[in-house]
């Protein structure tokens, strides 16, 4: 099984520090905005005090189409489906197509899971590190 | 790493052996059952619930009529009548030698014994799986009889158990030794059939990390 080619992880446009997604500006993310309001590229609003956005970072799995923005400012209380949609959305799957969500490099929470119970559990360095994968579990 | 990562039955057993662990100390009702001669094991758990999705424990589930006179107008509420509708599941996880991979068998009854159907069993499943599902049904659940226990279950097929288990696990520092593969896989595989795991096995099972993040 081939190893997808994978583009450098560098964030566009990404600060040193850690503030996250806050930084991103307009000209680097060349993408089209995201279709639901709750996830962003995080352009809207600082994620540091007010904490409703938390950084997700998005890494493919296995022969999955890789996101080309792969960090963003997702709201507190966007459940795991409502993630699992926009990405859908975003790499052009069809509806039928299963995508899965990982945390943790392990576990798939359920569709009801909102992201800001995973950060709070599986957070670290300011962020939570999701992954996706297209694989068909079942069939 | 290999092309595909299989799971040897001692480690099997082992990451049961975790997870009932974990099970135990939710109150989660996994447990271990051994076959007749203890050269098998599985491990078992079931649970009940009401039909329109609402799930109980049978602890919890009200026994006498008066616990029905509080309540008057909430259309939430259980009624007398709804014994008729309490669902019995039960799974089974057992090692499959062939595939080298677990395997979830399951069955789904009334409390007056009558078996339910696969359809009626998926119109408990969470709608974020339905769509897929209903597409290729057959192709994914069979009716088979249990290796140890002899009676119809359905069974989860397990053909692309160790495809995806390796997907999971490539380009991942994880491998069977610092995660529970069970506790994965039934993430994965458990809310297609009314399954679902609390997060706290993530959580769990995460603890037994030997390296740092």
């Amino acid at each position: 099984m081939a190893e997808p080619e994978r583009p450098p992880m560098s964030l566009p446009g990404g600060p040193a520090g850690g503030e996250g997604a806050t930084e991103l500006g307009p000209d680097t993310n060349t993408l089209e905005p995201a279709p639901s309001a709750a996830v962003s590229p995080g352009t809207e609003e600082p994620t540091g005090d007010a904490k409703k956005k938390i950084d997700v970072l998005l890494k493919a799995v296995g022969d999955t189409p890789i996101m080309k923005t792969k960090k963003w400012a997702v709201e507190r209380t966007r459940t795991i489906q409502g993630l699992i949609d926009f990405i859908k959305k975003f790499l052009k799957l069809v509806a039928s197509e299963q995508l899965f969500i990982y945390v943790n490099q392990s576990f798939a929470p359920s569709p009801d899971q909102e992201v800001g119970t995973l950060y709070e559990c599986f957070g670290s360095d300011g962020k939570l590190v999701l992954h996706y994968c297209k694989s068909q579990a079942w069939g | 790493m290999a092309e595909n990562e299989f799971l040897e039955e001692e480690a099997f057993r082992q990451h049961c052996a975790e997870f009932i662990k974990h099970s135990e100390e939710i109150g989660d009702g996994w447990e271990w059952r051994n076959s007749k001669d203890c050269s098998d094991g599985y491990m078992s758990k079931t649970h009940f619930k009401i039909k329109n999705g609402t799930s109980v424990t049978e602890h919890v589930f009200p026994q006498a009529e008066a616990d029905f006179e509080f309540y008057s107008d909430d259309s939430e509420v259980l009624r007398p009548t709804v014994v008729s509708e309490v669902i019995r599941y039960e799974y089974h996880i057992l090692y499959s030698c062939s595939y080298q991979v677990p395997v979830l068998y399951f069955r789904a009854s009334f409390l007056d014994g009558r078996p339910l159907t696969l359809e009626e069993i998926w119109d408990g499943v969470h709608q974020f799986y339905k769509g897929r599902l209903l597409q290729e049904p057959w192709s994914t659940i069979t009716q088979q009889e249990h290796p140890i226990l002899g009676q119809p279950f359905f069974v989860l097929h397990p053909c692309k158990t160790s495809e995806f288990m390796t997907f999971l696990l490539k380009d991942s520092e994880k491998d069977f030794r610092n995660m529970n593969y069970i506790t994965s896989w039934l993430s994965i595989v458990g809310p297609v059939v009314g399954l679902n795991l609390p997060l706290s096995y993530a959580k769990a099972m995460s603890q037994h990390d030997i390296k740092p993040d």
